[in-house]
């Protein structure tokens, strides 16, 4: 790192150059931090006049829950939406990536973005990386030429269904699809059936819980319904609150205040002449 | 941890490697402006080291923009320093807490490879983690006034790096 | 002889948390009721606590084959004891007996890690706390099992017990009424229920007192 230059804004890409040193450290026995995974349940299916994505909102770090409520719609364009499963820094970063490269391509051809641009740009991507890039997603959106829904795995293979499931509730998700999907449900119906979908993983599978989050993608238009039920409120809160027996000992106190904010007034009295 | 238009946030003082205590005074939680704040937690030479790229970046903001950064931008920034070494992390996990320029309170944590976690009441990191979840998630009370929250902050903390043979030697908390 | 898959374990983990305190005349002790295995969940009503004498119960989390087996051995040199003194064994007595029974299979333990709560000889209550492999104290209250790091650090800081290396020895019970202690072993529960996902589904309270066993529960998250 002697080099300043390395420390200017970036050009991207991934830099590998702790790599030999955290072998070193592994090989010596200090243990590696662990990463932020979705253990999941994301869903998306095929309605009449569009597409209908879920997800729950837990994220779990090895048995502990450390989000109780996050995102895992993610935004790619204005019409198409990703659920993403897996290490949740991969998810984020690729779905990131992908959508500002979209934005772009918008800017240039002046044209609404396609699902299968942001397939490919998203299957490259994860195909480029061998699977290193753990995310596994569920795509969706309407464009010009009608809905579509795929799914992606870290590996950068892609099918494309009429309803999909992925992350570790994906088994209890698709058993709710395979019994009760039929083709040219209604708007209703079709929320109705990802949110049992979604609830199914919630309950019974542990790696997934909390809240519903769906999205709605219909031609020109689209609906983020997030926290669309809440069926996991907290179940016991101690009336009375607590106090501290033993208050806390305190050794040193400084205060420092806040520098003033400077106010700037625009188009003030004029000077005088 | 957040209360009404402030936040506290509080590290414990230990350092060491593995079970040998080398100092009892370590400052793990440095300030990036007034009312932004980050605690890293992990090895100290990449934390030194990450911290000290964040503030080289934010003096670079402050130069081109001529204005602090808000919490949000920062915590970006930091998640994207730190994915860039997704396959070679830095073995350190950051806790930023900041003040909006409206008064509201921001905390946030990632993991090692920058996966944000933004919560509304209280975010934990380091070997003591597990310790800390359960005790603020017990303790924590919405809407908090400084002087509560900073009770609540130093027992939620002292009790849990009670139980965490990894942290110790009493702690700091900044209240803003 | 058929050979066995070198990934496998006779061990399994099947989550779940206890929790014990003990109290001037009265030892509450609690569970959740969800068996789980990785990311599944085999049942969300099992009792993980079991009455071993009038003045005596124990909850147990880890592998619950083996707790099962442990129960059913316990239950077994209870009888023995019944018929050789008649009389019911004391809660101290139960408690030796746990950590002898464990200590026997040193080399191949039984994967349980177990509160034992009940009332002793004067009629205080007392809470003995173990690992699988029968090392015990008596203490003022304790927990173990998967959300037990999240509760511990809570109960530390509501019932601070004196040290056990002052002399003249203090006494380790809770200064909290029996109504108090129920409420904040419900707030444990529902809070580590929030953040470990082996723990939840419903909460097991039993209150022992001089008056008798009574039981109750509380729905918990399901998720």
């Amino acid at each position: 790192m002697s080099n300043s230059a390395i420390d200017v804004p970036s050009r991207g890409g991934f830099s590998f150059d702790l790599c030999r040193r955290n072998d070193m450290l592994a090989k010596k026995g200090v243990n590696l931090p662990s990463f932020r995974k979705t253990g999941t349940t994301i869903v998306g299916l095929i309605f009449q006049d569009g597409v209908i994505l879920g997800a729950d909102t837990r994220a779990t770090e090895g048995p502990i829950v450390c989000d109780k409520n996050c995102e895992k719609i993610h935004y790619m364009a204005p019409n198409i939406y990703c659920c993403g499963a897996g290490t949740a820094a991969d998810t984020e970063a690729v779905t990131d990536m992908v959508s500002s490269q979209l934005q772009l391509h918008r800017y240039h051809t002046g044209r609404e973005s396609r699902v299968v641009t942001a397939l490919t740009l998203l299957k490259k991507h994860l195909f480029n990386y061998q699977g290193y890039v753990q995310a596994a997603l569920v795509l969706g959106g309407v464009d010009c030429t009608g809905p579509h829904l795929h799914t992606i795995y870290p590996h950068g293979s892609t099918d494309t269904l009429p309803f999909a499931t992925m992350g570790s509730g994906s088994l209890a998700a698709m058993a709710m699809f395979e019994s009760k999907y039929k083709e040219g449900l209604t708007k209703d119906e079709g929320i109705q059936l990802v949110v049992d979908a979604i609830c199914s993983g919630i309950f019974n599978d542990l790696g997934s819980g909390s809240n519903v989050d769906v999205c709605v993608i219909t031609k020109g238009h689209k609906e983020y319904l997030r926290n669309h039920l809440l069926p996991n409120p907290r179940t016991f809160v101690n009336a009375k609150g607590y106090s501290f027996p033993k208050k806390t000992e305190v050794l040193l106190t400084k205060i420092t205040p806040l520098r003033e904010r400077v106010e700037v007034v625009e188009g003030g009295d004029a000077m005088e002449e | 941890m957040v209360g009404k238009n402030c936040f506290a946030i509080a590290s414990d003082r230990r350092l060491g490697v593995q079970l040998q205590t080398i100092a009892t005074d370590f400052q793990r939680i440095s300030k990036i402006h007034d009312r932004l704040f980050i605690g890293l937690s992990g090895l100290a030479t990449d934390s030194q080291t990450l911290y000290q790229r964040l503030v080289f970046r934010h003096k670079l903001y402050q130069l081109r923009e001529e204005r602090d950064m808000k919490p949000e931008t920062f915590a970006s920034l930091v998640s994207a320093l730190l994915y860039e070494k997704r396959f070679g992390p830095y073995f350190c996990q950051p806790v930023i807490a900041g003040l909006s320029d409206e008064d509201k309170p921001f905390i946030c944590t990632m993991d090692s490879i920058g996966a944000k976690e933004l919560a509304k009441d209280f975010v934990v990191a380091g070997t003591a983690g597990e310790s800390l979840y359960g005790a603020c998630e017990a303790m924590f009370k919405p809407d908090m006034e400084p002087d509560e929250l900073f009770e609540t902050v130093s027992q939620a903390l002292l009790s849990s790096v009670d139980r965490d043979c990894l942290s110790g030697w009493g702690g700091h908390v900044y209240i803003v | 002889m058929t050979k066995q898959h070198p990934a496998w374990s006779p061990y399994d983990n099947n989550g779940g948390t206890c929790v014990a305190i003990a109290g001037a005349d009265y030892c509450v002790t609690a569970a959740d009721t969800r068996m789980s295995t990785g990311y599944s969940i085999l049942s969300r009503d099992y009792s993980k606590i079991i009455k071993l004498a009038d003045k005596c119960v124990m909850a147990s989390s880890g592998f619950q084959a083996d707790v099962k087996a442990l129960q059913k051995l316990l239950a077994a040199r209870h009888l023995i004891y019944q018929h050789q003194h008649n009389k019911q064994m004391s809660c101290p007595a139960m408690g030796q007996l746990l950590s002898n029974t464990l200590y026997y299979k040193r080399f191949f333990p039984y994967y349980s890690f177990n509160v034992l709560g009940g009332l002793d000889n004067e009629g205080k209550g007392c809470v003995y706390t173990y690992d699988a492999v029968g090392s015990y104290e008596r203490v003022g209250y304790s927990s173990q099992g998967s959300g037990s790091t999240l509760i511990m650090p809570f109960l530390d800081n509501q019932l601070k017990s004196p040290s056990p290396l002052l002399l003249p020895a203090q006494d380790a019970v809770t200064p909290l009424s029996e109504a108090e202690a129920v409420d904040l072993v419900k707030t444990c529960f529902a809070s580590a229920t929030e953040r470990d996902i082996y723990t939840g589904d419903k909460l097991e309270i039993v209150v022992l007192n001089k008056d008798g066993i009574h039981r109750e529960y509380m729905e918990l998250r399901k998720d």
